[in-house]
């Protein structure tokens, strides 16, 4: 291949110093075609570590080594390096006839057709884990630490007390095994402080022993962790969450635990903190507990005044459905909602999952607006799903 | 700064005389430079003339890094119009030499935009940009493609 002679790029006015030579032998001689160019690994992994990551589940459609490259832990390293790491929302969903349970990721449908993008939607959809067998799921057992999706107390049946702990990378995608719990549990609420896991109730027979463990992800091991307030150690808890490294534990008793003090608290079931939090939907962002419910919409809970408030803004987020379940979840800093709503044109068989993505600024201490960035549809299922848990993982 | 001059030749013989401050942007030519202490000129074996032409383009304008915001923001302004200029080949070419050249700056400024430009490319352009094969046999195929509908569906999503 050969360009035409530049007339004078900072050219040596004298004799060029090298004999000309035609061509070097990387490029192919056909001047009608560009070069092809494999690239090397390295170069290679350079540019994907800086696509998002949300478009990695299409780029492995380009072939085998695509797909292991953009599983590899070389990538996972350079994203890392390169300060590219993000957060990527994993939804758990159980679906009819068997209602296994199944992951999905939240990620980019690639912008190639020249149709105009509709307002407010950037193309997500919810795509499947390919070949992934996943074991039963609980929502509270469920916690996201780094770039690993923690399922604790999940198996191997549904509704029996499990010790069992089982770990999902979510850079390869593939389910592995952590060290079992002391105790066997059901349904208990897990947290994270610091990168440790705090699993408490869901014994058999709760003691202030035994009521609560944790598990250290760098050691990878558990510690009973002793709770001096026997009376408050229920076996059942209904919601739980991590604000300002103290963990809320509430069911027909409440307990407040702050690891970092070793500090315990009794919290009064039917308080007003009890009382605005809906067990059903809610996700700590930022220190702050949100929760929405039918009646009074996505609101947070304000503990200097000890009241909650409604979130300002989110224009442009449809008013949901009261059959809708809705699920909030922290996605990097910014606030992932998810709702469902029956498609009429299945005949009311099948429900369309949308996801929205709203970007939370406070305005002063007592006002938190909310933008809603985008909002798509981004999976049909049917209308019997069960919709388990949407957390967001670092990547 | 010495403004010894060093020229630089291409594979294909081209010839380009810059100033000794832009040539060591170019970490190769630095290390040669330093190796040697009477060099003023230097063939690059595998950047051809038109490749080198854009990379000493780019070395000029950024042979002043200044700290202050506005430089900064104006350099960010200048990469972002160069980068318009390329094609995706042009582009694989400038990578490959950034890299053998050892110019950082432009190695990463490649790298994101050869990133911004795939991500929304088709498993088939990519294969075509990056000359990889498809190596799924047809019942691989068929199943990615199963497993994957959702990326080849374009079906019309309803409103909210």
């Amino acid at each position: 291949m050969s360009f035409p002679a530049r007339s004078s790029v900072d050219r040596n006015g004298e004799e060029p110093p090298v004999k000309k030579k035609k061509t070097s032998q990387v490029l192919p001689q056909t001047p009608q075609l560009y070069p092809i160019l494999p690239l090397p690994d390295d170069l290679v992994l350079s540019c994907l570590a800086r696509v998002s990551r949300s478009y990695y589940p299409t780029l492995s459609l380009v072939n085998k080594s695509f797909r292991s490259l953009l599983a590899s832990p070389e990538l996972y390293e350079t994203r890392s390096i390169l300060g590219r790491t993000e957060s990527c929302l994993y939804v758990c969903l159980r679906l009819p006839p068997d209602f296994n349970t199944s992951w999905f990721i939240l990620c980019r449908r690639p912008n190639r057709t020249q149709k105009k993008k509709k307002k407010n939607s950037n193309g997500s959809l919810l795509i499947p884990i390919p070949s992934l067998q996943s074991p039963p799921a609980h929502s509270s057992g469920l916690v996201a630490v780094g770039s690993n999706i923690y399922n604790i107390g999940g198996g191997p049946m549904e509704d029996t007390p499990s010790s069992t702990v089982s770990v999902l990378d979510c850079k390869s995608h593939a389910w592995c095994e952590a060290p079992n719990m002391l105790v066997e549990r059901k349904h208990p609420a897990s947290n994270v402080v610091d990168g440790k896991i705090y699993v408490a109730g869901g014994c058999e027979e709760c003691n202030s022993s035994n009521w609560m463990e944790v598990f250290d992800s760098k050691t990878q091991t558990w510690e009973l962790v002793s709770c001096p307030l026997a009376e408050q150690c229920e076996s059942r808890i209904d919601k739980s969450a991590v604000v300002e490294g103290e963990i809320f534990m509430l069911g027909d008793k409440g307990v407040a635990y702050k690891p970092n003090e070793d500090r315990w608290e009794a919290i009064g079931p039917l308080s007003d903190f009890d009382l605005g939090w809906g067990w059903l939907s809610y996700s700590v962002i930022d220190n702050v507990l949100f929760c929405y419910r039918n009646l009074d919409g996505i609101t947070w809970y304000d503990s200097k005044i000890g009241n909650w408030l409604n979130l300002k803004g989110l224009k442009g987020l449809p008013k949901f459905a009261d059959y809708s379940r809705v699920k909030l979840a922290d996605h990097g800093g910014k606030m992932a909602i998810l709702w469902d709503k029956y498609v009429p044109s299945s005949g009311y068989e099948n429900k369309m999952i949308w996801c929205a993505v709203i970007a939370l600024e406070r305005h002063n201490s007592q006002e938190i607006w909310g933008r809603v960035e985008w909002l798509d549809a981004v999976l049909t299922v049917p209308k019997t799903y069960k919709f388990v848990c949407a957390l967001s993982v670092t990547v | 700064m010495s403004s010894n001059k060093i020229v630089l030749t291409s594979s294909d013989g081209e010839s380009f005389e810059v100033e000794e401050v832009v040539a060591r942007k170019l970490q190769i030519v630095g290390h040669m430079l330093e190796d040697d202490c009477v060099i003023n000129e230097i063939p690059l074996q595998n950047v051809t003339g038109d490749i080198l032409s854009m990379v000493i383009e780019y070395c000029k304008t950024h042979v002043d890094e200044e700290e202050s915001e506005e430089a900064q923001t104006k350099l960010k302004t200048w990469d972002e119009e160069f980068m318009k200029k390329f094609d995706i080949k042009t582009l694989l070419q400038i990578i490959l030499a950034a890299n053998y050249l050892n110019v950082k700056g432009l190695l990463d400024l490649v790298s994101q935009t050869i990133a911004d430009t795939i991500k929304d490319y088709t498993p088939e352009q990519i294969r075509e940009v990056f000359g990889v094969e498809n190596d799924y046999t047809e019942e691989e195929e068929a199943e990615v493609r199963k497993e994957n509908a959702w990326a080849f569906d374009e079906a019309d999503t309803p409103k909210p």
